[in-house]
């Protein structure tokens, strides 16, 4: 009997679902329109629209993995719980003064954070650690009672502690919570040294913050989702899509909703390495209201402790996605000086391109696809909707006429050339962040139009290859299944050691407690996780250096971790880097990272069936490389592997338009995706 | 403009990009705390004039955009492929550098034997020699006290490091290694630059590389100017005060006359006080300079963000700075903490911005940067720990409809705080207190925003609490348009104890084991009358601790009753609204411009300028010390007690002024 894993993705527009079987015979995805007032009834009518066209009963779905932007959207639209906030006294302020930054140096109109909590949801407790681990000031159990008495008839929802110094012994935080629990009833109270306990405060504060802001919101979600699912029939285990490219099970996600925030994006990255194999990429996820880009080497996902959840930095390990511009609806427009601009600002979903007939008036770059003869309006997305390419065009005529611009086309035309050298700017400054050259980088374009817009970017940015999967518009979805559990733990050390193994066994300490705690939680995480692997990444620098470098530990055994190797191996990474190293130096470990990988045994993923050579299915005047071509049209259906294709052409699929310019071929590989290889120098 | 709008609008994005990676190979390859923390860094595109075309948006010092590389270019003579010049000097770079940490390097860019444009880069290094570690003290009289003086000379000649320079500078500077760590780094982001030009040449040929050069600088002033157009045609004279000259307690003076013409800005900053003895001067070289026109750089970003960032952005401003003055030093002035002269300069902008058209900018922040350091003994190495335990600001001032923001301040620099568990995991202080100051902010229908408090307990015995150039003691920010001015820094030892005592400004307090020191920031100068402030926004500003109870009755006009407005009893408590001034400068400044007028200093000034460079700081100080024999005490006594029979003050500095060498 066939067993099959469910992916879901709910996004603000559409709901991805992608069904497969575990052995690769059967594959078949939908989109379905979300619904904002409750996303669950979006995941139950997919998921039984698919159910029903694979003919499958319920209970041969063995895992389902979910993700979701509803926590990100609370915090981005601040509709999160009410959340009381206690800290140490005379730290009142972490929240209100934060990392004491403005947005903008040359804007003084540009506000500062909206504090995620207000300072009169701040209360002060009298307990207070030191950086040694040491109690300052013990907790006083009356006052932390009254304390709870107060955050109750404030009317708040959840509760965040964090303690000054907690990073370093959690004991005395844990404490403060559990009094405070004990005076809540139901409501739940959350340690900042349980949710991440790395040094700085404010940043544990937010960390510790969002947990509970967004944690009675997914509960809620989780409760229905559970529900729904099981109304259905369905009896596989749920596991949520994770910040890190992994997944964790419903129970860890329901306690730490923080470390979902972000999924979806990691989820695309985790599905490019996957259906790309071993290879340095760099992903292009571009949809109707943003533009992401990131950069994976040798199939490793890249990870960032320092991402921005709107204006709050999260200091939580985060697959390193960076946005690079607002998409399809980015609008074009032309400043009082003449000069032609796409974007910032963004049509967003709503009211969305003019072409989509939905009151949006100022042109898109969704717009100049139309115009160019790029998109076709009857085959937009499946056919299901229509776009209306004379308003596009009259709505691009108006820029045109701002500009004395030869009429639509040349204003589409240029709002490319704009748009373009924009986005491979910034993908070049974000490959010197890195200190990588992007030639060899395969480029993977998913989103509704990532494969529409990549050929221009690579043509530009001089990359030499695209890579469209099969099925680009529910990447992420894929990425659900294809994902290994994964948790992440910090153990802050700060400890000088020598090649000699001074200073060594506190490390081995700390690191035995992390292990212990992670293998714990991985035995615990559910039957679908076979073997388990950890991964030590250690942060380390040279004494009273201003910054650290991650080395990552190849051989991750506590007990065989030898101080000497440790040490060698951030010399040598020192070397390379700033060309020298001071090799009769101590080293300081400042932080510990401890990742657990669960193993989920993978599926296979179907290749596409070979098919006779192509025949297009039609054609069509496009404006490309300044010049109208007729252009052949082919379905991505009929290109089965080995079928090859010369620019300029079209491919159209349900959930994309891929470009194939000039001057490029395509051909498709065992795995199912469209290679596209520029074949002029 | 020459080139079409399309090619431009692109070319103005890869040539700021180019800026980019260039800061960003910076960043990345230095290893200094400067470059790496405080990203005290900057990277541009020069045009072959010597002038910044293209600069980061958002990555390094915002602050240098109108720096002009043309004097250090010109002391060089002939430039060749592959040299590289170098220079921190004050003087013979015309103002490139203004002071001596920070090393400039200036790189040629070719194709085809002639030099298109120039690639330029500079950090603040961690230490440039002279009479302490990191080369910093505002008790420096002299440049050579500074540290080593590097005229515009050759780094790199055709592309061979100049070995005889470097052996110099190992000899001159405590942390050398450190800091050619950093001078690689800045090599190599001028090497990227130079290769991405040359890409952009390849690709879009010479002339469109020279024509975007020009378009984007006139792309620039043309905004520039629609946004300075809103400020009305008319002359705005302005001046602002430094509590003290650092050596004595005798203010210095900025002034400005700001005359507009159709968008047009002239500043004329005669009047202003002549050189000083301590390291506060800014050496501008007396042409249009970054520290002169900062705030008008922010008011035109902030009022069309989309302004491409060249020095077009200035085309339309001029300046006079008269030779000798605090703004215009000659050498060997010191220089070193000309960052806290150029805060006032910005206060004093703002104020004739705020005069020519109130609303038109916010009211000034508070106008301070305090570097708290703590200097403990460490009793097993017997060495002694430093460290910067926070730097503390003020909050910003109020705008029309705005409040000012809360214990932050970009003015100047906008920098990321320390956390206080790193502080505690280095060094043994406890910060029992690190929040914002109730009641500080400036009181206005718009309030400013609040200073901080920090309060400091010392634990290890010998530890000394370091703030050194501290400001706003005695002048506070104003208020604007009938709002306030923000509440004065103080520093006070065990507040709220027995035995509780005013430090003054800190300098160093050598503290005992137990002692608590508390600094408070100032806060924004407010907007607007206080009385016409929104109740319900005076309850909140109760209800969230920023204001209390007995000022939102007294300052605000709002009486509360269990946190909700009483309107019956606010209606009654604002019904006789007195009338406000357009500027509010608090009573410490009123006292003291009934003796020190505008139009006695002015003329002070011009004569003072007449005598040597040498003696000026010292015969206005002399002067001032005469007319006001208890100055030294001012943190004591309070600047109103000391000038408190004005006419009779007023007629001795008459006669003072007299006996002084006619202008």
């Amino acid at each position: 009997m066939r067993r099959y894993r469910l992916g879901i993705d709910v996004g603000g527009t559409f709901t991805d679902f992608v069904l497969a079987s575990t052995d690769g015979g059967e594959f078949a995805f939908h989109k379905e329109p979300s619904v904002p007032a409750d996303p669950s009834r979006a995941v139950e009518a997919g998921t039984r629209t698919l159910i029903e066209q694979l003919a499958i009963a319920p209970g041969d779905i063995e895992l389902v993995v979910h993700g979701t932007t509803l926590a990100l959207n609370a915090i981005i639209r601040q509709r999160g719980a009410k959340v009381a906030l206690v800290v140490s006294r005379g730290n009142r302020d972490v929240m209100e003064i934060a990392r004491s930054r403005m947005p903008n140096s040359y804007d003084f109109t540009a506000p500062r954070e909206t504090p995620l909590i207000p300072r009169e949801s701040v209360y002060e407790v009298s307990a207070r650690g030191l950086s040694d681990g040491s109690v300052l000031t013990p907790m006083d159990a009356g006052e932390v009672a009254a304390v709870a008495e107060r955050i109750a008839a404030d009317g708040h929802d959840a509760v965040a502690v964090m303690l000054l110094n907690s990073y370093r012994d959690g004991t005395l935080e844990r404490e403060v919570a559990a009094t405070l629990a004990a005076g809540l009833g139901d409501m739940p109270v959350v340690a900042s040294a349980d949710i991440w306990p790395e040094m700085r405060e404010y940043e544990r504060a937010l960390v510790t913050a969002l947990n509970a802001y967004v944690h009675p919101l997914m509960a809620a979600y989780f409760d229905r989702l559970s529900e729904r699912l099981a109304k259905l029939g369905l009896t596989a285990p749920l596991y949520i899509t994770a910040n890190n490219g992994g997944t964790v099970s419903l129970e860890t996600a329901r306690a730490r909703p923080v470390d979902t925030i972000l999924s979806g994006p990691a989820s695309g990255v985790l599905a490019a390495t996957r259906v790309a194999g071993h290879s340095d990429l760099i992903t292009f996820d571009m949809g109707g209201t943003s533009t992401d880009i990131s950069v994976s080497r040798g199939g490793e996902l890249a990870f960032t402790h320092a991402t921005m959840i709107g204006d709050y930095p999260l200091m939580l390990p985060v697959v390193s996605v960076s946005a690079i511009g607002s998409g399809g609806g980015s609008v074009v427009w032309c400043d009082p000086q003449g000069l032609l601009k796409v974007g910032p600002d963004s049509a967003g979903a709503d009211p969305g391109p003019v072409a989509y007939g939905r009151g949006g008036t100022r042109p898109t770059m969704t717009d100049c696809y139309l115009t160019l003869g790029i998109l076709d309006p009857a085959s937009f997305n499946d056919g299901k909707m229509r776009l209306d390419a004379e308003a596009a065009a009259a709505a691009l005529g108006t820029v045109a006429g701002e500009m004395a611009l030869d009429g639509p086309v040349a204003a589409a035309e240029a709002a490319m050339r704009v748009a373009t050298a924009k986005m491979a700017t910034e993908l070049r400054k974000l490959m010197a962040e890195k200190g990588l050259d992007p030639r060899g980088f395969v480029l993977v374009a998913y989103g509704g139009a990532g494969p529409t817009h990549a050929g221009f970017l690579a043509e530009e940015a001089r990359l030499d290859a695209v890579l469209v999967p099969r099925l680009p518009g529910t990447f992420c979805a894929l990425g659900a299944i294809l994902a290994d559990v994964r948790r992440d733990y910090v153990r802050p050390a700060r400890q000088m050691i020598d090649r000699a193994g001074k200073g060594f066994e506190r490390i081995r300490a700390l690191l035995t407690d992390a292990e212990a705690e992670a293998r714990a939680w991985v035995a615990r995480e559910g039957a679908i996780i076979g073997a388990h692997e950890l991964r030590l990444t250690c942060d380390m620098r040279y004494p009273a250096q201003a910054f650290e470098l991650a080395i990552a530990v190849p051989d991750a055994d506590v007990a065989t971790l030898d101080p000497a190797t440790l040490v060698d191996l951030f010399n040598d990474e020192h070397e390379r880097l700033y060309g020298f190293r001071e090799a009769a130096s101590d080293v300081e470990i400042t932080n510990l990272r401890l990742a657990v990988v669960g193993k989920v045994s993978p599926i296979a993923l179907a290749g596409a069936d070979r098919t006779a050579p192509p025949e297009p299915k039609g054609a069509r005047r496009v404006y490309l490389a300044g010049a109208w071509h007729e252009v052949p049209v082919y379905a991505r259906a009929a290109l089965g592997e080995g079928a090859a294709i010369t620019g300029p052409a079209l491919v159209e699929q349900p959930d994309s338009t891929v470009t194939v310019l000039p001057g490029w071929a395509g051909r498709v590989d065992p795995r199912g995706n469209l290679i596209l290889r520029r074949s002029h120098p | 403009m020459k080139l079409d709008p399309v090619l431009l609008e692109i070319l103005g994005t890869q040539l700021q990009a180019v800026t980019e990676e260039m800061a960003i190979t910076l960043a990345r390859t230095a290893r200094s705390t400067y470059v790496k923390d405080a990203a005290d860094f900057a990277t541009a595109l020069v045009s072959p004039a010597g002038k910044f075309f293209a600069y980061p948006a958002a990555m390094g010092v915002s602050g240098f955009l109108d720096l002009d590389c043309g004097p250090t270019i010109a002391a060089i003579g002939t430039l060749e492929p592959g040299d590289v010049v170098i220079t921190n000097h004050p003087y013979e770079s015309g103002g490139l550098s203004t002071h001596m940490p920070d090393l400039q390097l200036v790189k040629p860019y070719f194709h085809q034997g002639e030099i298109v444009a120039y690639g330029w880069d500079f950090i603040h290094s961690a230490d440039i020699g002279g009479g302490v570690p990191s080369s910093i003290s505002p008790r420096f009289t002299e440049l050579f006290q500074e540290g080593l003086q590097i005229p515009p000379m050759k780094l790199v000649k055709k592309g061979e490091l100049n070995a005889d320079l470097l052996t110099l500078y190992r000899a001159n500077c405590r942390v050398a290694e450190l800091n050619l760590g950093d001078i690689n780094a800045m090599l190599a982001a001028l090497t990227v630059g130079e290769r991405r030009v040359a890409e952009l040449i390849a690709r879009h040929g010479r002339d469109t590389f020279a024509a975007a050069q020009a378009d984007l600088v006139a792309y620039a002033k043309e905004k520039a100017l629609a946004v300075q157009r809103k400020i009305p045609d008319g002359t705005y004279v302005f001046a602002d005060y430094m509590d003290d000259d650092y050596l004595t307690k005798v203010p210095i003076r900025i002034r400005v006359a700001m005359t507009v013409k159709d968008g047009h800005v002239h500043l004329d900053f005669t009047g202003s006080d002549a050189q000083v003895l301590a390291a506060y001067n800014v050496p501008t070289g007396g042409v249009r300079h970054p520290w002169l026109t900062l705030k008008l750089m922010h008011l035109i970003g902030s009022l069309d963000p989309s302004v491409p960032l060249n020095h077009g952005l200035f085309e339309n401003i001029t300046v006079f700075v008269p030779k000798g003055t605090v703004l215009n030093p000659e050498y060997p002035a010191a220089v070193g903490v000309r960052h806290a002269t150029a805060i006032r300069i910005n206060d004093a902008v703002v104020g004739a911005i705020a005069t020519a058209l109130p609303g038109l900018i916010p009211a000034p922040s508070g106008g301070t940067v305090v570097p708290t350091v703590v200097s403990e003994p460490n009793h097993v190495t017997g060495t002694r720990n430093v460290m910067v335990v926070q730097s503390l600001v003020g909050g910003t001032g109020a705008r029309q409809g705005a409040d000012g923001v809360d214990g932050r301040d970009s003015g100047l620099a906008n920098l990321y705080n320390t956390p206080l568990e790193r502080t505690e995991a280095e060094c043994s202080v406890v910060i029992e207190e690190y929040g914002l100051r109730p009641d500080s902010g400036g009181p206005g229908e718009w309030r400013g925003g609040t200073g901080l408090i920090m309060t400091i307990r010392v634990r290890n015995p010998g530890t000394a609490v370091l703030g050194r150039g501290l400001e706003r003691f005695v002048f506070r920010p104003w208020g604007v348009a009938g709002g306030g001015p923000g509440a004065p820094c103080r520093v006070i030892l065990n507040m709220g104890e027995p035995g509780e005592r005013d430090l003054g400004k800190l300098d160093m307090y050598e503290a005992e084991v137990g002692d608590r020191v508390t600094i408070l920031t100032a806060g924004g100068g407010g907007f607007g009358d206080p009385f016409a402030r929104a109740p319900q926004a005076v309850a909140r500003d109760v209800r969230a601790g920023f204001v209390s109870l007995e000022n939102a009755r007294l300052v605000y006009g709002v009486a509360l009753v269990d946190g909700a407005v009483d309107e019956a009893q606010t209606q009654r408590l604002r019904a006789a609204r007195p009338a406000r001034p357009p500027f509010d400068f608090g009573p410490e400044r009123d006292a003291w411009e009934r003796v020190f007028d505008d139009a006695a200093m002015c003329e002070l000034s011009a004569r003072l300028l007449r005598l040597p460079a040498s003696t000026r700081a010292r015969a206005r100080s002399d002067i001032v010390g005469r007319i006001v024999p208890g100055l030294a005490d001012v943190a004591k006594r309070g600047l109103v007690a000391l000038v408190d029979h004005p006419q009779e003050q007023r007629e001795r500095l008459a006669a003072e002024i007299a006996a002084l060498p006619d202008a």
